[in-house]
């Protein structure tokens, strides 16, 4: 008797997993969250009208935003809505269970399983792009060289040594150190071979450094040497954004300076001396050194005629590495990739800018590990569907040709 | 019932005894010098570190119980007077014309817009080798959403002028009696302004 309760009460249980697992694998599912990222898709594009493309895309598809309310044209729309990445992360599974796993098999569903595994490498590719990789950009002007892309988002702050008057190599406190300490939290931050630590307190995302005589601090803020930082909210277009932190050098023989501001809106570091060593400490957006430099040979933008509106811009670069040059153009939808950098003709300068003015050309560049996996996903789906189309023609003609046989 | 009464305080002891150790981090991350990394101007100070300080395109000698404040992007020369630290003088360079610019200080005081025979009888007065009008008001000043609260009581006076095809405005605002008692200083500030040349 006992026996046979067990057996019904694991009957239940399996018909519970059953059904989660045929939810999850479920066509409706499917068709459900393709839907939702459809919605999702248009909504932030209305709304990154207003926000600003970083602001939206990080509330609609982070992997930080589990749901949200949408914004449009400011007001709030009452209905949640799931994170974008979850939603993703959702039809991944929901393609392996229903599109590989739970599917037939059998010669006839072989085209239907390699555009499945393509959709699943397609997702995959954006997990990855959108955890591992970054952006930044790189300008440069006619017969000019650069060797280093800077980030669009993440402050930095940097402690550098100078020896005849030049800097020699930065230690790099990273901006997800920095981040953490916006509230009344401070941090002791130590470098190899500098002879004092940083305090760090006071992060703000979007700060300017305001002359306590022109306007005194409204809320308290510290003033050290005349100045405070203001804060300001975030701006729609969020790389514009300049953080700001109080710092204070504490020396080997536990000694602290005054306070001190750190701003990306500063024009000079602020400087440090140790004995009869000289030390720049500075706050400024990310740099990534190249392992190669860039040169601008020509830049060419066409105009549409009687207006400053670029129908096309194209740079011709020089790449050189090792002593060794190589060529390239690059132009808008024609990216120079390279060691894992993806270099895209994005603007150009001065704002403004017509024809016969001198101009520098703007690049963005791309390190992103699966750059190349849509791409490859389309071409696995684009021939899963042809084998599909071929299965499917030849049992239609093999159909046809059995019932001429069997009506002769 | 003594012993439960010293728990409390043993708790509160343990936590002095205990100072909070502030948290360090060892930083490992470094970056070679790239070619955005420009020569580095030691020992900036505040104002040198916080503002593209460029030299001034004007010069004047400022009374000594002015206070010279850092030029802003809207303010080339600035400075604060008076006892309520409220009184503000400062040289500025605006767009538009010389009329619109003394209306548009007009209409801070609530005032209507000159008619050409009134602002063809201001006052004329030599500023940097050029003629320019001499505006004085008070009342109720409001500087609109820009400049915070309005302010009854206050006072302005100052000059407009066109220099080149640029109008150059030298503006004193503040209490009533304090810019009734510094006109004067106004006045020859105004008169000892030179162009730099910058």
């Amino acid at each position: 008797m006992d026996a046979e309760l067990k057996n019904k009460g694991k009957d239940r249980e399996k018909s519970v997993l059953r059904k989660v697992y045929d939810f999850l694998s479920s066509l409706k599912l499917a068709t459900a969250l393709l839907l939702l990222l459809l919605v999702l898709t248009w909504l932030a594009t209305l709304e990154q009208i207003d926000q600003g493309l970083y602001l939206t895309l990080r509330k609609y598809f982070s992997w930080q935003s589990l749901a949200f309310f949408p914004e449009i044209n400011g007001k709030r729309v009452p209905v949640l809505l799931p994170g974008g990445y979850y939603v993703s992360a959702l039809l991944l599974v929901n393609m392996i269970l229903g599109g590989l796993v739970r599917i037939r098999k059998g010669p006839k569903q072989i085209g239907n399983l390699i555009s499945h595994f393509g959709i699943v490498f397609m997702l995959l590719g954006g997990g990855v792009a959108h955890h591992f990789s970054e952006r930044g950009n790189m300008a440069i002007g006619e017969g000019e060289m650069a060797d280093v892309a800077e980030d669009y988002f993440e402050y930095v702050i940097e402690v550098s040594e100078v020896k005849d008057g030049e800097n020699d190599g930065f230690h790099v406190i990273r901006g997800k150190y920095l981040t953490k300490l916006d509230g009344g939290d401070s941090q002791i931050f130590d470098f190899d071979g500098v002879p004092f630590s940083l305090n760090i307190s006071g992060y703000l995302k979007n700060a300017v450094p305001v002359s306590s005589l022109e306007r005194a601090p409204a809320e308290g803020e510290l003033v050290t040497d005349g100045y405070y930082l203001a804060s300001k909210p975030s701006e729609v277009t969020t790389e514009r954004n300049t953080a700001g932190a109080y710092a204070r050098v504490i020396f080997e023989d536990g000694e602290k300076s005054s306070p001190f501001i750190l701003a990306g809106a500063s024009f000079q570091p602020f400087t440090v001396r140790d004995g009869d060593r000289v030390f720049t400490v500075d706050m400024r957006k990310r740099l990534w050194p190249m392992p190669f430099e860039v040169e601008l040979d020509t830049f060419t933008a066409d105009f549409h005629p009687g207006t400053s509106r670029p129908a096309k811009f194209v740079s011709d670069v020089r790449r050189v590495e090792n002593g060794q040059d190589s060529e390239v153009t690059i132009q808008m939808n024609e990216p120079m990739r390279y060691e894992g950098f993806t270099f895209f003709q994005a603007s150009y300068g001065p704002p403004g800018a017509g024809p016969g003015d001198t101009m520098y050309s703007v690049f963005e560049v791309v390190r992103n590990p699966s750059d190349k996996w849509p791409e490859y996903s389309l071409y696995v789906v684009a021939f899963g569907m042809l084998v599909t189309f071929l299965t499917k023609l030849g049992s239609h003609l093999g159909a046809a040709s059995r019932k001429r046989k069997k009506n002769a | 019932m003594k012993a439960f009464a010293l728990i409390p305080l043993t708790i509160c002891l343990g936590f002095t005894a205990c100072e909070k150790q502030e948290e360090r981090m060892l930083i490992e991350e470094t970056r070679r010098v790239t070619s955005k990394d420009t020569k580095p101007k030691l020992f900036a100070t505040s104002d040198e570190r916080f503002r593209d300080a460029k030299p001034s395109p004007f010069k004047g000698d400022a009374p000594e119980n002015w206070l010279t404040l850092p030029s802003s992007q809207m303010r080339i020369l600035n400075y604060r007077f008076g006892e309520s630290g409220m009184g503000e003088v400062y040289l500025s360079v605006s767009g538009g014309g010389v009329p619109d610019n003394v209306n548009r200080w007009l209409k801070q005081f609530g005032s209507k817009p000159l008619s050409p025979a009134d602002f063809s009888a201001l006052e004329k007065v030599e500023v940097v080798g050029t003629e320019g009008v001499w505006v004085e008001m008070a009342g109720r000043f409001d500087a609109g959403p820009m400049g915070g609260a309005a302010r009854s009581g206050f006072a302005l006076a100052g000059v407009v002028a066109d220099v080149g095809g640029r109008i150059l405005t030298i503006k004193m605002i503040g209490p009533k009696p304090e810019v009734e008692a510094e006109k004067e200083e106004l006045r020859q500030y105004i008169g000892s302004l030179q162009v730099t040349g910058n």
